[in-house]
């Protein structure tokens, strides 16, 4: 009886074994679907592919991956792709699946209205929006310390930092590339210059995070005085109503597109493009701000919504030279992770 | 060991029915263990057609990498021996210590928490508590820019995450130590260190030995911890390959810095088995006596014992409070408004990850369970062509980091004839290879203290080797297939790093929703997903523990718990 027993439990178990092979298989039949990766937040990425699906009929499935682990995916499924769209993310990622031969050129209509930093030249990608990059501090340690907020990247080398500094490492992160770029563009190119003063700030860091936004929690909890982050990471902080404050250096801080791109391979291609063309598109970009999605709209058509105008309209805003930064990029991290990550 | 010697070497392969199991299990290993694994080799060594060596020695020759290996061998050692001590402590504790069924269930409570938790729990925790503006560093203590970040902090977060798996090896371990040996040495006038030392420690080495080991493999192949804690100036090889893979795009050289980690893992292996080679610890002879209850140790080392854990205890349960906490707030840190507004995101939104997670755990489980209880009493007590290789085939995708075992899977598994990517299957297959091994362990363990007399008395009087292992064998190690499911359960549950690339659009995971939610800043549904996981595991061990218990009462044994006390 017993031996009956166990072997029905085995049967039990190759049958719920099965069923879970089976299922996925049985539940893509819909019409037309697209699947995609993400690199957006979840809260982002869902209401803009909910308005493409109202708008085109078209079925979407995504699933959201920081921008590396999006990338290694795609390089490991370049024989058999599983998604038809890379979503969102910054230029840099892109570039680096250029490189890794993972996409398939295509270019919206849009394209022709986007200045040349927005769009591959080949058509590999084609931004859908624009990032600053700010100064974010918490609030309670400028007060403690009787300070005011930065204004200058030689503020950040006030002796109050030390050690209080939370800043994204440029091995992982888009957010620390666009900033050591931001740092070679105010000295004009000077690399000695540049990483004299990136060997300086060191001291003020306590630790340099995976992710671009990995430093937004502990400064707004206090526990660092503040950080460089892109503004969608800073303004949602504030959001969430931790008490920071938003700042830019007079002598200016860099900028990155996000982008998008049609996977090599895709086996809905059609339905590839239709995306890439609204997404490209005021369609879309006219929906960040009503969803409070704080990105600069790529298309120059779509007005920036008016608190992020007003908080941008002092702030100088360097372009990052996309051919200077592409071709230094692997040079400049390698002497960062030398000189600067290994410092101290 | 005994078995050596009376055995002839491949006496397994005659009997049809070990036959017919070795082989299934040769091939699962080779499709789920050693085909991704070559795959991993053939991106690292092979370029353009061409086998080389050069990138690896590229990996060798760089300084920064260099230290990052050696400290993951300092990281691997102290929480190996931290946390086996640490276990040791609770094992005993809870086997010797006399304590009441109540404590006894808090202790276990306590142990339990970090065990299940999704990934970064006690990372955060501890950032949270002791970092610059920590709740205990700052508000209690008042020191000011507390430099949280490096080896101290990571060891002791890792140690408090994985002591856990030392208890459950050894608690089994300890408890079929027959009190009656211990006492009688106390009788003939041996002191209790004495009889310690020379009695409890050496029968418990196999248990130690085998703590160690999980907790050295756990240690080496943790990247969660580390990627919080570690710090700019503590690199750690898990982390750095995940950086290699995730930030500089380079899968290549990830795969080289994890291959580096298999080395350390390796030699462990082996000398933990030439350590317990020859000794025996045979502690169940099927001729015990009646269990005496003459207590060993004397009531203030008891009061000591119980004070240490209860301090351990209160350190993890304080943890806890502090996540159930920030599910019912605002934000936490900023608006500490009390809100149920996380519960009702995770179980709208969050619900279709919640669904997953419960079917790919309900699966793996039993599955899991009967793969590690198979492996180690083959391991254990067979003798058969290829054991030692069966035995370190099944322990590589634990002492592999998470994030290498899931690309190599990917690189396997995504196309024809073996597409899998996209399915529960592969996710279920990943947990089952890399999670059983606790229950390999643990049946391994508890089958060197079962004298195998018991076996070849059931044998020589006709029983078919399947009715022995059924009859005999099986109820001896069902503490073993205990600690082995719940494990498996628990890791299906809570992990993450390999399985992140194995989730697909129609199979997610809660704790991918977590990782998701850290990175958004929602810390409230963050922790909401964390409260949930730790319920659905205690509930989940509830009812096993009393299925198990009913199933003992039938069968007229000793109730045991889930834990495999």
């Amino acid at each position: 009886m017993k031996l009956i027993n166990r072997a029905l439990k085995h049967v039990f178990a190759a049958t719920t074994m099965t069923a879970a092979l089976v299922v996925p298989m049985t539940s893509t039949y819909a019409a037309e679907t697209l699947n995609v990766y993400s690199i957006w937040p979840e809260n982002w990425a869902r209401p803009m592919l909910q308005e493409f699906e109202k708008a085109s009929g078209i079925k979407v499935n995504f699933l959201r991956f920081s921008s590396g682990e999006a990338l290694a995916r795609l390089i490991a499924e370049k024989g058999n792709p599983k998604v038809d769209v890379l979503f969102g993310g910054p230029v840099e990622t892109f570039g680096a699946g250029v490189k890794e031969g993972i996409f398939e050129a295509y270019k919206p209509p849009s394209a022709a209205a986007l200045p040349a930093r927005f769009k591959h030249e080949g058509g590999m990608w084609t931004a859908i929006a624009d990032d600053p990059l700010v100064f974010m501090t918490n609030k309670k340690f400028l007060a403690d310390n009787k300070l005011q907020a930065p204004t200058s990247w030689n503020d950040l080398l006030n002796p109050a930092y030390t050690n209080m500094l939370q800043m994204a490492d440029a091995r992982t992160s888009g957010t620390a590339v666009t900033r050591i770029f931001s740092v070679l563009e105010v000295n004009g190119r000077n690399e000695d210059k540049a990483f004299d003063f990136l060997k300086k700030m060191r001291k003020s860091i306590q630790t340099y995070t995976k992710s671009g936004g990995g430093g937004t929690l502990p400064v707004g909890l206090g526990q660092a005085a503040g950080g460089i982050f892109f503004i969608v990471d800073a303004l949602d902080t504030k959001a969430k109503g931790y008490d920071v404050e938003i700042s830019f250096p007079k002598e200016g801080i860099g900028s990155a597109a996000e982008g998008i791109a049609m996977v090599k391979g895709s086996k809905n291609p059609e339905a590839a493009k239709k995306l890439i063309d609204w997404a490209t598109s005021p369609a879309m970009q006219s929906l960040y701000a009503p969803n409070k999605i704080n990105f600069v709209p790529a298309h120059p058509t779509v007005k920036t919504e008016a608190s992020l105008a007003a908080i941008l309209k002092d702030a100088k805003i360097i372009p990052i030279d996309d051919e200077y930064a592409g071709a230094n990029r692997k040079r400049i991290i390698e002497r960062w992770v030398q000189e600067v990550l290994n410092a101290k | 060991m005994s078995v050596t010697s009376q055995s002839p070497s491949n006496a397994a392969y005659r009997d049809p029915f070990f036959a017919g199991i070795i082989l299934l299990l040769w091939v699962l290993l080779a499709l789920f263990v050693l085909y991704p694994l070559a795959c991993l080799f053939g991106r690292a060594f092979v370029d353009g057609g061409t086998i080389s060596l050069q990138p690896l020695l590229d990996v060798l020759n760089n300084p920064h990498h260099r230290r990052a290996f050696g400290n993951s061998l300092i990281l691997a050692l102290a929480v190996g021996v931290g946390g086996t001590l640490l276990g040791f402590l609770f094992a005993f504790t809870a086997v010797r210590g006399g304590l009441s069924r109540r404590v006894i269930g808090f202790i276990d409570t306590a142990t339990l928490l970090p065990l299940i938790s999704p990934p970064f729990t006690i990372s955060v925790a501890i950032l949270f508590s002791f970092g610059a503006r920590g709740l205990i560093t700052y508000d209690l203590l008042g020191i000011k820019g507390f430099a949280i970040y490096g080896f101290m902090s990571t060891a002791a977060a890792e140690m408090i995450t994985y002591f856990p798996i030392a208890y459950l090896t050894l608690r089994p371990i300890l408890a079929s130590i027959d009190p009656n040996i211990e006492n009688a040495a106390f009788s003939m006038g041996a002191s209790r260190a004495r009889v310690f030392r020379t009695m409890t420690l050496p029968l418990s080495m196999p248990g130690i030995a085998n703590a160690f080991l999980l907790l050295f493999a756990c240690s080496l192949a943790d990247f969660a911890t580390p990627l919080i804690l570690a710090g700019n100036d503590f690199p750690v090889l898990p982390t750095e390959a995940f950086l290699q893979i995730t930030g500089q795009f380079d899968l290549r050289g990830g795969a080289l810095l994890s291959i580096l980690l298999l080395v350390p893992a390796a030699v462990v292996f082996f000398l933990q088995r030439y350590w317990l080679q020859g000794r025996s610890f045979v502690t169940v002879t099927g001729k015990a006596g009646s269990r005496s209850s003459v207590e060993i140790l004397t009531p203030a080392m008891r009061f000591t014992l119980f004070a240490l854990c209860g301090a351990v205890s209160i350190v993890v349960i304080y943890f806890y409070a502090l996540l159930l906490f920030s599910s019912l707030v605002v934000a936490f840190g900023a608006n500490h408004t009390f809100t149920f507004k996380h519960y009702h995101v995770i179980f709208t939104e969050g619900l279709p990850a919640i669904r997953d997670t419960l079917i790919i755990a309900a699966i793996g489980m039993p599955l899991g369970g009967i793969y590690g209880v198979v492996v180690g009493y083959l391991v254990a007590r067979k003798q058969f062509w290829g054991r030692q290789s069966l035995e370190l085939a099944s322990m590589i995708n634990y002492a592999l980091p998470g994030t290498i075992v899931g690309i190599a899977y990917l690189l396997a598994f995504n196309d024809k004839p073996m597409e899998l990517t996209g399915t529960a299957a592969i996710i279920i297959a990943c947990y089952i290879f890399r999670y059983s091994p606790t229950g390999i362990r643990a049946t391994i363990a508890l089958l060197h203290q079962v004298d195998k007399s018991l076996e070849e008395a059931s044998e020589s009087l006709g029983a078919k080797s399947f009715t022995t292992f059924r009859r005999i064998t099986l109820p001896l190690i069902m503490p073993a297939f205990f600690t082995g499911l719940g494990v498996v359960f628990i890791r299906s549950m809570t992990a993450i790093s390999a399985t992140i690339f194995l989730i697909s659009i129609n199979w997610t995971l809660v704790t991918v929703r977590i990782l998701e939610n850290m990175t958004e800043l929602s810390l409230g549904p963050a922790a909401a997903f964390s409260v949930l996981v730790v319920v659905i595991v205690y509930v989940v061990l509830f009812l096993i523990g009393q299925m198990l218990a009913r199933f003992r009462a039938l069968e007229g044994g000793r109730v045991e718990s889930i834990l495999g006390g």
